[in-house]
């Protein structure tokens, strides 16, 4: 019987890098397909154009960290993209009225700040469902950014924000230089420090974090702020890629953080929302995104490829569990 | 909290939703008499019936212990399947409102093979549905552009724009829908079951409830009651926007926890869901009374979605202390 | 409390009064523990054991009494104020991350960190060397918590709260509740060398060989009262702290066996699940109580759950009077009239959230409803007439089933499944966390559904409950049925001894 077991185990543990596995071979095929695809310079635009997607979804994975990854009743914010969207509307709506760019940013701060600090009082403190708070904000904030906006296109050609798409250091695109920073030191908060541990604690059993004296409401709620704050530096990217603030950018960005995000978990062995994997999920979308496109397949396909995409990943490691 | 006391923030959380229910109706209705006159009353239903038939197809998922994000998916294909098959095959305004029920109910049984068949927990399967389902609307619409059948026969015409002794029949088609998952999900035997498997599916199981049964029923069911509201969107136009369910998703899902907060153990159910669209469809008119401009009245709208969710949530923590 | 003076307890709660709207939970209670003592404290089910537990800890406030730790009167109990002064809780639940180390999980909220971040490598050097040395565990740190079993978790738990060395007083609640017998040898002898470190303990537990096993002194409640304090301790006390508890006898606990009725009944035929048992074949006749007893690990569970249909079988088949019943989903089983009281009541027991009438009539929907719609009356007096003729309480047929205490809340699983009208009853674990008052009366219940005529299994890792309820007993081990005895040929000793694989004892047929 222990042999079987064994055997078992490491079927499932086989079965587990199956998803990996797959989206590598949707790589593969793609690249055989479009033989610019394996390119230096598309490896770089690949890069490039997940970064809004890496920065929220490194925001949503400390959130689901500390939330717990249940689905519903776990940790999950889906007002980032709207944070980051607000963040550029009313950056890009002062840089067109003559302020200062610090100033700018200094505004979409605290905008951002607000919008992290009412989760995580709507969270921690009335009891209220992540998943349901973090969605009725989403619809919020968007509102209130179409106000700041008054729902226009708004161009921005300030050089500094250009310059997160354009400007390189050291032969390394700026922008690629700064999310991995960023992305760094929430890894290095998250795992090298007491508060990560405690985040992450309070995550994996909030009871035993509560007997062992941490309290999981608050970090849950800085959790939020958090999110709120990569959500905040996700706008000057978006500003950045699209030269300007458009509307309509969130709906697509948050399927996006989602889809990355939880293909993210099916990557880690442990099958928990973890920060690389998260960050990973990204860059592969992205770079399936970009593929099919260069192999010339309709856009309108991309939709589908994704939803099957979810499917087959989130299949397989469902099975990988059952096998446990 | 052992001693009762009556104190302001003790009423306010007590009786909050309904406080501000009734704050909301006095404001719009000083701001603009027209409020409460009987015929925007009237609006309010008639312009909730399809946003009140997709919530009640959503209130019964959630009340399986899931989520349904492709609802607006199974809207779409409704009036997608009900128009083309009036407008290429030419068929009878019954028998297209039929493919159109059916066209819906397909996006039902995909969900339920993901969740049922493939064990996805429900959020990332029906997320899945709607990024397929999304897709595929843009495949076959070739990017998006509606599909218009200006021929409509009246009778499909008259499912959104008929009436039945003067009560616009789209409201009258949500109400008796109100009525049929009110005795289905809170006074059957089949909605005790599903509320036993939302709230504990193990215990559910050991008692010997089908749970994959009624989980593949109620996804289905609830795909197709959207649907309903598909049929009611295109005889609205004439025609078939594509990707225009979505729009209703998050009120829906406002609703239904709306709803589900206002019960006293916080299960999701029909009359909740009811208030809760009810409220969402009385505020969006009685801003839209006030002369405000578009954008204005969508952040407000969606700030006072997210202050009505607090008060609903803090409501039932403060009852159930 | 003559003679002792108040230095010589490591703390001590005099004429505790707390009362809860309508109930007196405490009425002059006392407890005192000495350094290097372990002292039990027992008691049914709301005799008052969890109130003062919370009344220590400073979780709840009591309305009278006095509360000495350290020599030191605390007017008022506060959870960093009782930490400070030394006293530890271990808690009944284990409360542990399963993806966090062993390290992460002993230093969790009381990380250390050095000028670079955290001390990894000291916080692992020390929950080793900790782990090792006082509670006699060798264990990696880097190990997960879900791969470690259930007694090591145990311990790594109560390495938690003791890992900072200021513990002068620990509390155990239940430790051993979900431990199999040979993992409790572990964490009794964590428990005594601790004691010998000089650490007060205070053991709470509902099993009384434990009790008499390893106390030193034991102190009893019943209905919130101090009844008794026993300072000599030894295997023939139990009888004595029983009467104490609840006021009779230990052979009252057990139900006089009547006559039985006749048939073949159930027959699991070569059973296997391909992994945890291997051709179990058993026959339970109508009328006829079969124990099943085994280790963990023994496939007891498993092979429950599978004739339930709630794992898949491999091979095999069961039969009933002869007739083949096709069992692949709980829901078939309920239909052919097998039904489960499982071991897990809270999760797979009850619709907690749900109400008593709402989880007793469950499996019987249809009897109690006219064209598919609940007949609210019929529901209230099927509900009404379980209550009285099980003794539930509170009778209150809309009290949700949470608020329940685990007898009563087995008493609703038990009623749903009496009103179904059932042919084959599989109990599991029935009694565990269950007062001993309730206790007799499950035992009870499961003698008189014999006598109608069921065929009833229990599996149990309670060898004195197997020998008081069951007629015949059959000995699993390493998911194969080992030896099969009637109840009345053996021993308590005998058994454990089958059991644990220590000797094939005279008496037990080998199966097969």
């Amino acid at each position: 019987m222990r042999a079987e077991a064994r055997l078992s185990a490491w079927l499932s543990d086989l079965v587990g890098y199956l998803p990996l596995a797959i989206l590598i071979g949707v790589l593969a095929y793609i690249s055989l397909n479009a033989p610019n695809f394996l390119t230096l310079r598309n490896l770089e635009l690949v890069l490039m154009q997940s970064l809004p997607v890496v920065l929220v979804c490194a925001g949503l994975a400390v959130v689901v960290m500390a939330g717990g990854d249940d689905v519903v009743s776990g940790g999950i914010d889906l007002s980032i993209p709207a944070t980051a969207v607000l963040s550029a509307g009313i950056t890009a709506q002062m840089l067109t009225l003559g302020y200062p760019l610090a100033l700018c940013a200094v505004a979409a701060l605290v905008a951002c700040l607000v919008v992290g600090v009412i989760n995580a009082a709507l969270v921690s403190r009335i009891g209220m469902t992540p998943l349901l708070t973090t969605l009725a904000m989403f619809v919020a904030v968007v509102g209130v950014n179409n106000v700041v906006t008054a729902s226009r296109r708004i161009n921005v050609d300030h050089p500094w924000i250009l310059a997160l798409r354009e400007a390189e250091i050291g032969g390394m695109p700026l922008g690629i230089v700064l999310v991995v920073m960023i992305v760094g030191t929430l890894f290095v908060a998250a795992h090298q420090t007491r508060w990560g541990l405690n985040l992450q604690a309070a995550g994996g059993s909030r009871d035993a974090a509560e007997i062992s004296g941490i309290n999981p409401g608050r970090l849950v709620g800085q959790s939020f702020v958090v999110a709120a704050v990569t959500g905040f530096v996700c706008g000057f990217f978006v500003l950045a890629r699209g030269s300007g603030s458009s509307p309509g950018v969130q709906d697509n960005l948050m399927l996006e953080m989602v889809l990355a995000t939880f293909l993210g978990a099916a990557f880690s062995p442990r099958r928990v929302v973890t920060l690389w994997g998260a960050v990973l999920g990204a860059v592969l979308v992205a770079a399936i995104s970009i593929g099919f496109k260069s192999m010339g397949v309709n856009v309108f396909w991309t939709g589908l490829i994704k939803g099957s995409l979810i499917v087959v990943v989130v299949a397989f490691s469902a099975m990988a569990q059952r096998g446990r | 909290m052992e001693r009762e006391r009556l104190t302001l923030r003790h009423v306010v959380l007590r009786f909050g939703f309904l406080i501000v229910f009734a704050a909301f109706f006095v404001l719009f209705s000083v701001w603009n008499p027209v409020f409460l006159n009987g015929g925007n009353l009237l609006n309010i239903v008639e312009g909730s019936a399809i946003l009140m038939i997709v919530a009640l197809g959503l209130t019964l998922v959630v009340a399986t212990g899931g989520i349904d994000l492709s609802i607006g998916i199974a809207l779409d294909f409704g009036a997608a399947f009900a128009v083309v098959a009036m407008s290429g095959y030419g068929m009878g305004w019954f028998g297209a409102a039929c493919i159109g029920v059916i066209g819906g109910s397909l996006v039902g049984l995909v969900n339920a093979l993901l969740v049922v068949g493939l064990r996805i927990t429900p959020f990332l399967a029906t997320l899945s549905t709607f990024f397929i389902g999304s897709s595929v609307q843009r495949i076959f619409t070739n990017g998006g552009g509606p599909i218009s059948y200006r021929r409509m026969p009246t009778e499909f015409r008259n499912i959104a724009q008929g009436d039945i002794f003067g009560i616009p029949s789209e409201a009258v088609i949500a109400a008796v829908l109100v009525v049929i998952y009110y005795i289905v999900l809170e006074r059957s035997i089949w909605g005790r079951r599903i509320h036993a498997m939302g709230m504990q599916r193990s215990a559910a199981i050991v008692a010997g409830i089908r749970v994959n049964r009624i989980l593949v029923l109620c996804f289905v069911t609830a795909a197709m009651t959207c649907a309903v509201g598909g049929l009611i969107a295109a005889a609205n136009i004439r025609m078939f926007t594509p990707l225009s369910g979505f729009s209703y998703l998050l009120d829906a899902i406002a609703a239904v926890f709306i709803g589900a907060a206002l019960h006293p153990r916080g299960r999701p159910n029909v009359l909740g869901t009811v208030a809760g669209v009810l409220f969402l469809g009385m505020v969006a008119n009685g801003l839209n009374l006030m002369g405000l401009n578009f954008n204005t009245k969508d952040a407000l709208q969606g700030i006072i979605l997210v202050s009505a969710l607090a008060l609903a949530v803090a409501q039932r923590r403060a009852r159930t202390g | 409390m003559a003679g002792i003076t108040v230095t010589q307890a490591a703390f001590s709660l005099s004429d505790i009064v707390k009362i809860f709207p309508g109930v007196r939970a405490l009425d002059r209670a006392s407890l005192e523990v000495r350094p290097g003592e372990v002292h039990g404290l027992i008691g049914e089910n709301g005799a008052g054991k969890s109130t003062v537990i919370k009344v220590l800890a400073g979780v709840c406030q009591p309305d009278s009494g006095t509360i000495i730790v350290g020599g030191q009167r605390i007017a008022s109990a506060t959870p960093a104020g009782v930490h400070s002064a030394g006293v530890r809780f271990i808690h009944q639940e284990l409360h542990l991350v399963p993806h966090f180390t062993v390290t992460e999980s002993v230093f969790m909220g009381q990380e250390l960190h050095g000028s670079l971040g955290l001390a990894r490598r000291k916080m692992r050097r020390l929950a080793e060397a900790f782990l090792r040395d006082n509670l006699g565990l060798d264990i990696s740190g880097n190990r997960l918590i879900r791969d470690l079993g259930t007694a090591e978790r145990k311990l790594v738990q109560v390495a938690r709260a003791l890992i900072d060395g200021a513990a002068k007083a620990v509390i155990f609640d239940e430790p051993t509740a979900p431990l199999a017998n040979e993992e409790i040898e572990m964490v009794m002898q964590a428990i005594a060398r601790l004691k010998a470190q000089g650490i007060a303990i205070l053991y709470v537990s509902h099993y009384l060989s434990e009790i008499t096993d390893i106390c030193d002194r034991v102190t009893v409640y019943r209905q919130g009262r101090t009844v008794g304090v026993f300072d000599e301790i030894s295997d023939a006390s139990a009888g004595e702290l029983i009467y104490a508890m609840i006021g009779r006898e230990i052979s009252d606990m057990f139900p006089n066996k009547g006559a039985r009725a006749t048939g073949e009944g159930l027959v699991v035929d070569g059973l296997s699940d391909g992994a945890h048992f291997d051709s179990v074949s058993l026959t339970v006749g109508k009328g006829r109580i079969l124990g099943i007893a085994g280790l963990i690990g023994s496939g007891r569970e498993e092979l429950i759950d599978t004739i339930y249909g709630l794992r898949r079988k491999t091979a095999g088949s069961l039969r009933f009077d002869g007739e083949t019943l096709q069992v692949a989903t709980a829901a078939q089983a309920v239909a052919q009239g097998i039904v489960l009281v499982p071991r897990d009541r809270r999760n797979d027991g009850l619709v907690l959230p749900m109400t008593v009438a709402e989880n007793a009539t469950l499996a019987t929907l249809e009897a109690n409803s006219r064209a598919g719609l609940i007949d609210a009356r019929a529901v209230g007096d099927a509900t009404t007439a379980l209550i009285d003729s099980l003794d539930i309480r509170p009778p209150n047929v809309d009290a949700v089933t949470r608020l329940l205490s685990g007898g009563n809340q087995q008493k609703v699983v038990l009623a749903r499944w009496l009103a179904a009208d059932a042919r084959v009853f599989l109990f599991d674990e029935p009694t565990v966390g269950v007062d001993v008052g309730a206790k007799a009366e499950i035992y009870q219940l499961i003698e008189d559904l014999a006598t109608k005529g069921a065929s009833v299994i229990l599996s149990s890792s309670d060898p004195v409950e197997l020998l008081g309820v069951c007629d015949q007993i059959v000995v699993m081990m390493r998911g194969r049925v080992a030896g099969e005895v009637a109840a009345s040929d053996v021993s308590v000793d005998n058994l454990v001894a089958a059991i644990t694989g220590a000797a094939m004892v005279e008496g037990f047929a080998n199966a097969r």
